[in-house]
């Protein structure tokens, strides 16, 4: 309830689907203006300059190599199958908003922040905490609350963006299949849900990472405001900062290295070489384990004397 | 004596070399206002927020209705109702919302109970106001409203008269005397103002530097001590010569119009008939108890400042 009858979280909700409504409508400004009418003979002029870059750099970066070789063959199948790959579909939408996770994350950071902190500050922790719950309750509840709100907003991201592409491009192309060229080298037809649901789980996972890190300042400062600020300061320098020092091999160790598990996407690449995913994740699960303790810690064995 | 609902054993607490609160250990019965006494930095609030659990013990027990807060703390919390200091509600939800929150975290705290304590301290007018704009001693009465609502054998105030007016302080009085009556709570009360305390408490324990000095009934307690008996007459010399005489010098004294006499009230009818015997006027004559604040500053030997 605490959560849910403050003006400022509806603001919030509010902010966030003004952003998905103002990507969406400069996406179908963008493909307004170009035009796609003759799909077949761009692909056709595409694929016949790729194969010119691949016949001409034989040394090039294997990376890119490939890349142009996926391509060769996804156009390929986009011809033969009939299907013009510059359609926007409901799902053209929702795939870009993967990318504004971003502004869920800082969203829930603000609400994380204050969860804890805030109750210091209005001085109501002194009746929170004088009831029959133990503080590890009463921080567990707080945890999952933060928590729900997170998939509050990721939920209405995902819809407001479907409604959105519904309403600009109608419901065609709602079967169009997502294709991808799989290990066997093949053109593989996937679901689009599928392919939007994965771009969102990359997203949630650094999301649950700030969250939990954002918790866990509010429970050691007591005090709203240092806690955004911190929160949000290590959000937007922490990337910068590890890729600064992406030279040396520590770097691996820090939260930011890891946080970001789209490096290990097909053509990208990790931040140091000797880096994989399980990697990663152990490290991730490492940092959780150990915010989440700090935080218990915290907030359990101190004093509450103000 | 009844069954004592508080049982303090050996309640300490040590601050770097101090003992702010020293090995206190007395019973609280039931069904009384129970006061605990004592000069600002005595260590009161200390031992109030150590009952509740805001603050760690460093050594003692407290014992509610049988169960130790340190081992049980939820069960033992089911038992207490809690302000300390000033009570700070939510302020951007209504009242009824506030308290609504709170019984939540009971079981068995229905709508009906809600209503009925709502109405009991008399907020049913502003209840669905935002808290916000309720006056302190509004905000005093949701306090009190929110402490009872799981129906506690205890019910704590630490400081309840800040910062209210004397109508406020009036009410907070009438309130808690009907809840001892009406609801069969036992009520401790920390103050350092004498004259209130002295007429809302039934006892009271008085503690100084974190150590316990006394603890003492306040209606009907026979301070032999301090008996007295004062004189009104219309020749003052002539009245003290008289009395000096019998009951001996030093037990004599002036103070303004009136003459003191140390000596209990069973004296009086043997002095009136003594002073009309002699032909003197009596404009009164009556026994005084020593007032509370007196005995106060004479057990704690006048010293304030810890």
């Amino acid at each position: 309830m605490k959560i849910y009858r403050r003006p400022r979280t509806w603001a919030m909700v509010g902010i966030l689907i003004l952003a998905l409504a103002l990507m969406s409508g400069v996406m179908k400004w963008d493909t307004s203006k170009r035009d796609h009418s003759d799909w077949k003979q761009d692909l056709t002029q595409q694929t016949v300059s790729m194969q010119n870059q691949l016949g001409k750099s034989s040394d090039a970066d294997p990376d890119q190599r490939k890349w142009w070789t996926e391509q060769i063959k996804l156009n390929q199948y986009y011809l033969d199958h009939d299907l013009n790959p510059n359609v926007m579909t409901p799902w053209s939408y929702v795939n870009t908003s993967a990318s504004l996770i971003i502004l869920v994350t800082i969203l829930t950071v603000i609400i994380a922040a204050d969860m804890i902190a805030a109750e210091f500050s209005w001085g109501t922790i002194k009746l929170l905490l004088v009831g029959p719950a133990s503080r590890t309750k009463v921080m567990l509840a707080k945890y999952i609350a933060t928590m729900i709100f997170a998939l509050l907003l990721l939920l209405v991201s995902f819809v407001v963006t479907f409604g959105i592409g519904a309403v600009l491009e109608g419901f065609n192309g709602l079967s169009l299949p997502h294709l991808a060229v799989g290990a066997d080298g093949v053109v593989h037809e996937g679901s689009m849900i599928v392919n939007s649901l994965q771009k969102y789980g990359y997203g949630v996972v650094s999301l649950l990472m700030y969250v939990t890190m954002a918790f866990m300042i509010s429970a050691a400062f007591r005090s709203s405001s240092m806690a955004i600020a911190f929160s949000l300061l290590f959000m937007l320098v922490g990337n910068t900062l590890s890729g600064i020092l992406s030279g040396y091999q520590w770097v691996k160790y820090l939260l930011f290295s890891n946080i970001d598990l789209t490096q290990y996407l097909e053509g990208a690449h990790p931040l140091r070489p000797e880096m994989t995913l399980g990697f990663s994740i152990g490290m991730l699960a490492a940092y959780y384990i150990v915010f989440q303790l700090i935080a218990w810690l915290l907030f359990t064995r101190r004093d509450v004397a103000a | 004596m009844a069954e004592a609902v508080l049982q303090l054993r050996n309640v300490t607490k040590t601050i770097g070399k101090r003992n702010i609160v020293d090995n206190l250990s007395f019973d609280i019965p039931a069904g009384e206002v129970f006061g605990f006494l004592g000069p600002n930095g005595a260590g009161k609030t200390t031992t109030i927020r150590m009952i509740v659990g805001l603050i760690s013990m460093t050594k003692g027990e407290a014992i509610v209705k049988g169960v130790s807060v340190r081992q049980n703390f939820e069960l033992a919390m089911t038992h207490i109702g809690a302000i300390v200091e000033n009570p700070e509600m939510y302020k951007f939800l209504t009242g009824y919302q506030n308290l609504v929150h709170f019984a939540r975290r009971h079981s068995g705290v229905t709508k009906a109970r809600i209503d009925e304590v709502v109405k009991l301290l008399g907020l049913q007018n502003r209840i669905h106001e935002k808290v916000k704009r309720y006056s302190l001693g509004m905000r005093q009465r949701l306090g009190v409203a929110q402490a009872i609502l799981h129906r506690p054998s205890l019910l704590i105030l630490d400081e309840p008269t800040n910062g209210l007016d004397p109508a406020g302080i009036r009410e907070l009085r009438d309130y808690l005397r009907k809840l001892t009556r009406e609801e069969g709570l036992t009520v401790i009360v920390s103050s350092h103002l004498l004259s209130e305390m002295e007429l809302m408490c039934d006892r009271v324990a008085i503690i100084q530097a974190g150590k316990l000095v006394d603890v003492r009934p306040l209606q009907g307690y026979k301070d032999e001590q301090g008996a007295k008996i004062v004189v009104e007459v219309g020749n003052l010399p002539a009245a003290r010569e008289l009395l000096a005489a019998v009951v001996g010098e030093s037990k004599v004294s002036e103070r303004g119009e009136t003459l003191e006499v140390a000596a209990d009230k069973s004296a009086i009818p043997e002095l009136t008939r003594m002073l009309v015997g002699a032909g003197l006027e009596v404009y009164g004559i009556h026994a005084v108890q020593r007032s509370l604040e007196e005995q106060f500053l004479e057990i704690t030997g006048g010293e304030m400042v810890v």
